[in-house]
């Protein structure tokens, strides 16, 4: 199935999916949290512990879960284990997409879990790490968001009402999924009556905070046939980092994405209208209307006045986050994204599933230093 | 301000020196010539180790700003609602610092600053003001 312009398409498979309730849920510890993931993702694959070889293990926010710490739980020595400081889940999948196609895994678990509400973590930490932001008070993934919104707003006239549908819009999709925390209507109204939390942001525009875990399992096409599931297909994936991090626009307008958006559209032969349902991480709204620009789902500059025409709410030619995302299902470092796509191509996805989806993207970034984007499909020969 | 000693950062500390007397400073690559900020131990442009600090026009332009109505920890809870900006130097390089709110000039992209230099308890600061407008539209000019 796989090309010389795109030698991962159809190549692996995701057979298998798990996660702990999303949530408030003290007394547990990130492995813990991740382990119960990986234990309901092996069942839903039809697997024992011990049919896998392979193991990577994203540390939560909070830094904790690696491998070593995973594996002692689930007490297997496995041909190949690994720890991604990246959370996201795109990051996790790529590296499961290369250790399987160069033959140091066939099946291989990837577990994230944490307990960053329980456990109080401190998200006010100066986010640029060094006394000045500290100093000026820039703290918080909002602030830079922000600052970054602000200026969408100067340069394309972007307005509260078009930045709001993503809030209300993922809303509506998170009241029909019983998993989501945040299920009470917003309406543009309630919306624009909230308070400014770091302005132009409100609180419905930033993540909430939540402990749980969430696992995959990933494996070869050919043993794929032979598990209950129906395959989901990796088509495409493409990363681009912005590591040099200086306090400037291209670190906040992150512009390196469209750099991802190029390389995965160029090696799937793919175009935006391909995708049946996206999925974008979205710790701030802002990552979601940079990143509908950046993929080209509308042109640069135009995300307000096309999130305004509904393309992404239910009932839309775009859905987009038909979970709630991070705003209104749980945090999970983005993970549940990844979850909802496959439960959407499976025709899992209850009172929200998306007639006739085939095709998925997952397009995430890891803060202002790394993108990464994948396409799914249920079809082999998608992206090759 | 949170009180944190300029020491906590030895790479900033030229800069927190020259504050206390009122000068705004920014490292330059010797290699190629580069203002970069913020300070690192090497340029990004050239991979040169030498730099030296050279004093920079303490005025630049907004380029965006956010302003906070959370505390996001317990140092924070008296300050709020203050203001952030990324300010444009005149001088090439941007950066992140406060605005002094001020109801007659409100914080706007485009809007002409100056730096200010404070020193309490021993600690520098450098904050942003809005400029007097004497040369053309200071309120909400497009950068």
């Amino acid at each position: 199935m796989s090309s010389q312009r795109n030698p991962v398409a159809g190549r692996v498979a995701i057979v298998g999916l798990g996660h702990t309730q999303q949530g408030t849920l003290p007394g547990r510890s990130p492995e813990e949290h991740a382990v119960d993931a990986a234990l309901a993702a092996l069942a839903d694959a039809g697997l024992r512990p011990d049919g896998i070889d392979g193991l990577i293990a994203c540390k939560s926010v909070q830094g904790q879960g690696n491998d070593v710490a995973v594996g002692q739980l689930l007490g297997l020595n496995l041909p190949y284990v690994q720890s991604l400081d990246y959370g996201t889940c795109n990051f996790s999948l790529h590296l499961a997409v290369m250790a399987i196609m160069s033959g140091l895994a066939s099946t291989i678990l990837l577990t994230y879990g944490a307990n960053a509400r329980s456990g109080k973590f401190d998200f006010g930490k100066p986010v640029y790490g060094n006394n000045m932001a500290e100093r000026a008070g820039l703290v918080h993934i909002a602030g830079r968001a922000g600052l970054a919104l602000q200026r969408h707003k100067h340069l394309y006239g972007t307005t509260d009402e078009q930045f709001g549908m993503l809030a209300v819009g993922q809303r509506q999709w998170a009241q029909s999924n019983p998993n989501a925390i945040f299920r009470k209507p917003l309406t543009m109204a309630d919306y624009l009556a909230e308070p400014f939390m770091v302005e132009p942001l409100r609180r419905s525009d930033v993540t909430m905070i939540s402990d749980g875990g969430v696992a995959l399992v990933v494996t070869t096409p050919e043993r794929a046939r032979d598990l209950p599931n129906k395959p989901v297909y990796v088509s495409g994936i493409a990363e681009h980092a912005g590591v040099r991090g200086e306090h400037n626009p291209e670190n906040l307008m992150r512009p390196w994405l469209r750099d991802s958006a190029r390389a995965i559209w160029a090696r799937t032969g793919l175009k935006p209208t391909d995708i049946d349902v996206l999925y974008i991480q979205d710790p701030t709204a802002v990552w979601s209307l940079q990143m509908l620009e950046y993929y080209g789902f509308c042109g640069l500059g135009e995300g307000g006045p096309f999130l305004a025409e509904g393309h992404t709410l239910p009932g839309g030619g775009l859905p987009l986050n038909t979970h709630g995302g991070q705003l209104s299902e749980s945090y999970t470092w983005g993970w549940m994204h990844l979850v909802e796509a496959l439960r959407q191509l499976r025709g899992q996805a209850g009172d929200r599933q998306v007639d006739a989806s085939q095709t998925a993207m997952y397009c995430s970034s890891h803060g202002f230093v790394k993108a990464a984007a994948s396409i799914l499909s249920t079809d082999q020969s998608v992206g090759a | 301000m949170t009180a944190v000693s300029p020491a906590a950062d030895p790479l900033a500390a030229p800069f927190w020196d020259a504050a206390r007397r009122g000068r705004l400073v920014i490292q330059r690559c010797q290699g190629c010539g580069e203002l970069r900020w913020p300070p690192l131990a090497g340029c990004p442009e050239c991979r040169s180790r030498d730099a030296t600090w050279d004093e920079v026009r303490p005025e630049g332009t907004i380029w965006s700003f956010v302003v906070y109505h959370r505390a996001f920890s317990a140092e924070l809870k008296d300050q709020i609602p203050y203001t952030v900006v990324m300010v444009q130097l005149d001088d090439g390089p941007y950066l992140v610092g406060r605005f002094d709110d001020d109801e007659d000039r409100p914080p706007a992209i485009g809007g002409r600053v100056t730096a200010m230099f404070a020193e309490t308890d021993g600690v520098p600061s450098v904050r942003w003001r809005a400029a007097q407008t004497t040369d053309g539209d200071n309120s909400n000019g497009k950068a």
